[in-house]
């Protein structure tokens, strides 16, 4: 049996969550005098509550935390990788994928334990700043919402490809590559929405990621009955491990990017009803939909062309997959599909950015000023500026590959750190930690999932480790500085 | 606890909305749940907007509260930052077992109430909210219904004879209460018309229908072509857990 029948029996057990107490008191001051803002007095299944007649009310349900998880990992893992997967690796790809998952899901168990204990905003960020202290929490805090930026603009670059074969596929041929320039388009067009717009874009992110597992799903079971000959195509027969052993880990450690959306849904954490329900439901959920989905999208895309043509066809190889089954409306529907998928993507994770400057300003470890509200819009413009400024120099690099790597570092050490705030968590058991849901497999699976974490960073390049040390240091440094008297460890 | 009805007064505090004139002496003898609540995008999480405007908010309703109080009402107050304000008023309603929610708009003093009667579904409920808020007012209560075609005279009496009886056993004086029938127009048209003639409306709720989806609640719809106040009385709710 898998962890996830367990799983879910045990989440279908409880109903109910009365209110559960907060009672972690942060202290302290920054170098600016600001002090971390106190903590509410109680949780409870539809409000965070403060000062007894103060609510925060949750408005997120199931069905939206999924939409979160899904819509935040399925653009890159789908849409970009499959080209470049299969060229590092071959039609080990597919495993390069599962092991992706793996880690996911050995992760996402212990963080839905951790989220149903302190279900506030701020997610990874905030259960290591309370179980472990504020020097890790700053270096995960300060870490995330960089790595944030990094994605943001991976997905950005994976828009701008897709963008660019829409132009290809018009006939429009143009002097010059107009990846880069389409990437930043959409990255200034996204900041400006984000800070002017006040639609209800959360029903619009449950519509598209509702599309696009449709057209997946439709595509994909044709793709699979083609491989295994049905319609008479059958497979090209190769060998599994065309390019050796080592490369089916470098390659999920760049994949691994296509996993980091589950983490999305713990950064707002405080916004989900029941969260004692639906939080594991939706990171869980999350992740083994979306392994499934990528692992059966590689087995296809592989077996229709080989692993050696696909990887020519770079980040936009599911076009050319499409076309091969279902000639040009394939092609059409893949590329629609990829474009939806890489700018919900971007959109949620610069949300999630946005989400993280508020933990860390909240927590006075960024200037209150960050996270001001404008009266206009009522959106937090200081910080999606912030958040998009530098995510537009991120693009203009245009390096793929190092962008999806950089932010796969900063969210696996975040990662493995909470695997092991669970473990201290756990050991010292103070109080306040009363998870409603609890972990299976205890101690295995937190241990195996902060080695597997920290494990799969080794398999990275050289320039991509180098890149996320420098800004962990720095987060560190930063702290030092600007925050070192500030304490916002639990008692325990 | 107390006697009085709960009723719901939700205000967007921090965009411009406040207790209009003449409400609180309305709500004299109810118990007032006051809700400020502020309504932020989907890129705001709420603790980012309860940093910021907490105090301004809480200033205010303190402002309010004390005007209801200084009427004669009791008042339980709350501060909600949400996403979704529908979702909120739903769940205070619920969480303070709120008979009727006011719409709250500016009224002199309350001399004549508007009782619009859809059918027999609810009529106990309103009664109640009609009963305890102007029970104890000096105020004439006209019990309105616009029948069709296939309605009997004898079924309309027996719907707002059948209401006045029970405001009469809930303490109201049966010779304030009067009954007025039209036939054959748009109800909502006809309501609107004839409220105009009247300080306030007290009208149920209507279970959600795709009619309703698309045009809207009636009372919410009367609330916006009528200027006064409206109590919209709650149906009665399952108590089973909604999710989505």
């Amino acid at each position: 049996m898998s962890p996830a029948g367990g799983f879910i029996r045990q989440v279908g057990i409880f109903c109910h969550m009365a209110e559960q107490p907060v009672d972690v008191d942060p202290a302290g001051e920054n170098i600016a005098g600001e002090a971390p803002a106190e903590e509410p007095e109680a949780v409870t299944d539809d409000t965070v509550v403060h000062d007894d007649d103060v609510e925060l009310e949750r408005t997120i349900g199931l069905v939206g935390g999924l939409a979160i998880g899904i819509g935040t990992m399925i653009g890159a893992g789908i849409f970009v990788f499959p080209g470049l997967a299969a060229a590092n690796a071959g039609l080990a790809a597919t495993l390069s994928f599962a092991i992706g998952g793996l880690i996911a899901l050995l992760v996402a168990l212990p963080t839905s334990e951790l989220a149903t204990a302190m279900p506030r905003s701020g997610g990874g960020y905030y259960f290591i700043s309370r179980g472990m202290g504020t020097a890790y929490g700053a270096i995960v805090g300060l870490g995330l919402w960089l790595g944030l930026m990094f994605a943001s603009a991976f997905y950005l670059v994976g828009l701008g490809h897709y963008a660019s074969a829409v132009f290809a596929e018009l006939g429009i041929g143009l002097p010059f590559s107009p990846v880069i320039g389409i990437g930043l388009l959409f990255g200034v067009a996204l900041t400006a929405l984000s800070i002017g717009g006040t639609e209800n874009t959360a029903k619009l992110q449950n519509v598209v990621v509702g599309v696009l597992l449709v057209v997946l799903t439709g595509f994909l079971s044709y793709g699979v009955l083609d491989a295994v000959g049905v319609f008479g195509g059958g497979t090209v027969p190769e060998q599994f491990f065309s390019r050796g052993y080592f490369r089916v880990l470098t390659t999920a450690a760049l994949v691994f990017t296509s996993y980091l959306g589950f983490a999305q849904v713990a950064t707002v954490a405080g916004e989900i009803k029941q969260p004692s329900r639906n939080l594991p439901l939706a990171m869980v959920g999350s992740v083994l939909i979306v392994t499934v989905f990528y692992v059966v999208t590689i087995f296809v895309a592989t077996s229709a062309f080989g692993a050696e043509r696909l990887g020519e066809f770079g980040e936009t190889a599911m076009v050319e997959v499409a076309r091969d089954f279902l000639g040009l409306p394939g092609a059409v529907a893949i590329l629609g599909a990829g474009l939806l998928a890489t700018f919900s993507s971007a959109n949620a994770s610069i949300l999630s950015a946005s989400r993280a400057v508020y933990a860390l300003s909240r927590d006075a470890l960024l200037p209150r000023k960050a996270s001001e509200v404008n009266l206009r819009y009522g959106t937090p413009h200081v910080a999606l500026l912030s958040a998009g400024g530098p995510i537009l120099v991120l693009v203009a690099t245009g390096r793929v590959e190092l962008l999806a790597e950089v932010a796969s570092f900063l969210h696996l050490i975040m990662y493995g750190l909470m695997c092991i705030a669970l473990l201290v968590l756990r050991r010292r058991n103070p109080e306040w930690y009363s998870p409603s849901y609890r972990v299976p497999g205890y101690p295995l699976v937190p241990v195996v999932g902060a080695l597997a974490s920290f494990g799969l960073i080794v398999f990275m390049q050289p320039a991509s480790i180098g890149i996320g040390v420098v800004v962990m240091l720095a987060s560190y440094l930063w702290y030092r500085y600007y925050a070192g008297d500030v304490t916002l460890k639990g008692d325990i | 606890m107390t006697d009085r009805l709960s009723i719901l007064v939700p205000i967007r505090v921090l965009e411009g909305e406040s207790v209009p004139e003449g409400v609180p002496e309305l709500l004299a003898h109810a118990h007032v749940v006051l809700l400020g609540y502020h309504v932020i995008p989907e890129q705001t999480a709420p603790g980012q907007a309860r940093m910021q405007f907490e105090d301004r908010a809480t200033e205010r309703l303190d402002e309010y509260q004390e005007m209801f109080e200084d009427a004669g009402a009791t008042v339980e107050r709350r501060l909600v930052f949400t996403h979704n304000g529908q979702k909120t008023i739903d769940r205070m309603i619920a969480e303070h077992d709120c008979m009727a929610v006011l719409v709250p708009n500016a009224t002199g003093p309350v001399e004549d109430v508007l009782v619009p009667v859809r059918g027999a579904i609810g009529v106990d409920r309103l009664a109640r909210v009609v009963a305890s808020v102007f029970g104890e007012m000096d105020a004439d209560v006209t019990l309105y219904h616009v029948a069709d075609e296939d309605t009997t005279d004898d079924d309309i009496q027996t719907l707002l004879g059948g209401l006045a009886d029970r405001l009469a056993e809930f303490g109201m004086d049966p010779s304030t209460i009067e009954t007025r029938i039209d036939r054959d127009q748009n109800p909502l048209d006809a309501i609107v018309d004839v409220s105009d003639g009247f300080d306030t409306v007290v009208m149920g709720e209507t279970d959600p229908s795709l009619a309703t989806f698309v045009f809207g609640m009636p009372a919410d719809q009367v609330a916006n072509r009528f200027l006064g106040p409206v109590f919209v009385a709650q149906r009665e709710r399952p108590s089973a857990d909604e999710d989505e």
